[in-house]
C-alpha cells in the first residue's frame, strides 16, 4: 500500500533518462581511464605546447587516423588562394654568396635556376650558412618561389658538402618511442657542439610511417624494402637509397632511417605521388602543409628542402629543381619542420632557413620531443 | 534463496537503480576499451559523449526550472485578492 501510494508521488526513471544516464557514466568510466594515461604523458618533460603533445598523445593511442583526418578537414579550409600579391623580394638567409671559385674548384651546385621571372634579387643564389667557413662552405642555402600558380610560396633549400661534413642522426626524447641504449638527451651533445653547423628534422614517427630503423648498427625496428633510406655507413659515406636489403641491419651501416616511398628516384618524380596507402597514416599528399624533404646531388651532396603550403609532388619539384636525384621526404606540419644554421662555431648564432619556420632555432639545443639529424664539420675540416 | 526486498523507500529504489546503472556502464567502458584502437580514441569519444550529454542534461535542468518558476508565479498572480 505504502509502496504504491510512493511509486505515485515518485514514479520510476523513465527508461530513456536511465540509458542516457548509463552512457554518461560510461563516457565517465572512458574519460577516467584515458586520463589515467594522459596526465602523466603530459606531465613528462616537453618542448612544446599542450595542444601539440595532446594531440601526439591522441596519434601514439590509436587515434592517428582520427587526428589526420580531422587535420585533413581543417587543411582542406584553409587551403591557399592561386595567385594573389606578388612578392618584391626573398628573405634573407645565410651570410654571404658563395664565391664562384669555389664552385668551380669543389662540385659546389649550381645556382638554383629561378621558376618565375623576373626573378627576385638572390633567388636561388646559393649563400654560405656561416662567415668564417672558409673557402669551401659546408652549408650553403638558398630561396626561390617554388610554383608560379602561388607566386608568394617560397621554399628554401640547403646545400651540405658531404666531403667537409659528417651526418649523424640523434634520438629524440619521444621517437623512437623504443627502448634505446644510446638514447642521449635528446639535443647535440654539448660536446659536439663544437663542430656543429647545421641541424634538421628527422621523419615521421615509426607508427605512423610503417618503416624501419637501424641505429648505432642496430635494428630499432624492422627495416621495409622499397622505402626511401637515409643510410649513414661505418665508412662515415651518407646516401639516400631504396632499402633492399631486408629487415635486418646490414653490418656496413650505421644508422638507416626510413620514411615512406622515395619522391626523387634516378632523377625522376615518384609517378605515384598521389594519395595512397604507402604515405603513411598522415595528411593526405594533395594537402598543402609545411613539409621537408632531404635528397643527394650527383655528386653525393646532401640537399634538405622545406616550404609551407607544399604537396609531396611540389616538395619533389623544389628537390629536383635543387639538384637531387634521390629524395625522400622528411616530417611535415609546421610544429616539425626544422632546418637550423650555426653561423659561428659552438653552435653559436642558429638560424632557421625561412624566417616562417615555427619552432625555434635553438630548437635542437635543448631536448626535442623527435629524432632530428645533426650537420658537423669533419675533424681537421676547420671553421 | 536471498531476494532483494521489494517493499523499499523511494530512496533505496532510486540507490539500487542508479547501482544497476553503473554496472551496466562499467560493463560497456570495458566494451569500448577493450574494442576500440587505442585509449586516446576513448578518451577523445567520451569527451564528446560528456559534452553532449552534459549539454543536454544542462538545458533540461534550465528549461525545467523556467517552467516551474513560470507555474509559481502565474500561480501566486491567480491567489493575490482582487
Amino acid at each position: 500500500m505504502r509502496s504504491a501510494r510512493s511509486e505515485r508521488r515518485n514514479p520510476p526513471i523513465p527508461f530513456w533518462k536511465r540509458a542516457r544516464r548509463i552512457f554518461l557514466l560510461a563516457a565517465l568510466a572512458c574519460l577516467i581511464a584515458a586520463a589515467s594515461s594522459y596526465v602523466p604523458a603530459m606531465n613528462a618533460k616537453h618542448n612544446v605546447g599542450l595542444g601539440v603533445s595532446s594531440v601526439e598523445w591522441m596519434r601514439q593511442n590509436g587515434g592517428n587516423s582520427l587526428v589526420s583526418e580531422i587535420e585533413n578537414w581543417y587543411y582542406e579550409l584553409n587551403a591557399p588562394e592561386k595567385g594573389g600579391r606578388a612578392l618584391t623580394s626573398l628573405p634573407q638567409v645565410g651570410v654571404g654568396t658563395d664565391s664562384p671559385g669555389s664552385r668551380q674548384a669543389s662540385n659546389r651546385p649550381g645556382n638554383v635556376k629561378p621558376l618565375i621571372q623576373p626573378s627576385l634579387p638572390g633567388e636561388g643564389v646559393w649563400r654560405k650558412a656561416a662567415a668564417k667557413a672558409g673557402p669551401r662552405p659546408p652549408v650553403l642555402l638558398t630561396t626561390f618561389r617554388s610554383d608560379p600558380e602561388y607566386p608568394h610560396f617560397v621554399a628554401g633549400v640547403a646545400w651540405i658538402d658531404a666531403g667537409r661534413t659528417h651526418l649523424s642522426y640523434v634520438p629524440g626524447l619521444a621517437e623512437p618511442p623504443e627502448p634505446l641504449e644510446h638514447r642521449g638527451s635528446g639535443e647535440v651533445p654539448a660536446a659536439a657542439r663544437r663542430r656543429l653547423v647545421a641541424t634538421f628534422n628527422g621523419g615521421f614517427p615509426l607508427e605512423t610511417s610503417n618503416a624501419g630503423l637501424i641505429y648505432r648498427g642496430k635494428i630499432v625496428e624492422s627495416m621495409v624494402n622499397g622505402i626511401a633510406t637515409i643510410v649513414e655507413y661505418r665508412d662515415g659515406r651518407v646516401d639516400v637509397v631504396r632499402w633492399h636489403q631486408g629487415p635486418r641491419a646490414p653490418a656496413d651501416v650505421w644508422f638507416a632511417k626510413q620514411n615512406l616511398p622515395p619522391i626523387i628516384y634516378r632523377g625522376k618524380l615518384n609517378p605515384n605521388l598521389s594519395d595512397g596507402p604507402e604515405w603513411g597514416e598522415t595528411v593526405n599528399n594533395a594537402i598543402r602543409v609545411w613539409r621537408s624533404g632531404l635528397g643527394i646531388d650527383a655528386n653525393g651532396n646532401l640537399l634538405y628542402a622545406a616550404a609551407n603550403y607544399q604537396t609531396v609532388e611540389s616538395l619533389a619539384k623544389i628537390l629536383q629543381r635543387a639538384g637531387a636525384v634521390r629524395a625522400l621526404e622528411l616530417d611535415i606540419n609546421e610544429d616539425w619542420t626544422s632546418f637550423i644554421s650555426y653561423r659561428r662555431p659552438g653552435a653559436l648564432e642558429p638560424s632557421n632557413l625561412l624566417p616562417e619556420m615555427l619552432r625555434p632555432p635553438e630548437r635542437y639545443l635543448t631536448p626535442d620531443e623527435r629524432d632530428f639529424f645533426a650537420v658537423y664539420v669533419k675533424e681537421g675540416g676547420g671553421w | 534463496m536471498v531476494r532483494l526486498p521489494r517493499d523499499i523507500s523511494t530512496g533505496a529504489r532510486s540507490r539500487r537503480a542508479f547501482l544497476a546503472d553503473l554496472l551496466i556502464a562499467i560493463v560497456l567502458a570495458t566494451v569500448a576499451i577493450y574494442l576500440a584502437a587505442g585509449i586516446g580514441v576513448v578518451g577523445f569519444f567520451a569527451l564528446l559523449a560528456l559534452l553532449v550529454l552534459g549539454a543536454w542534461i544542462g538545458l533540461e535542468a534550465a528549461i525545467g526550472s523556467l517552467l516551474r518558476r513560470r507555474r509559481k508565479r502565474s500561480g501566486r498572480l491567480r491567489l493575490r485578492p482582487h
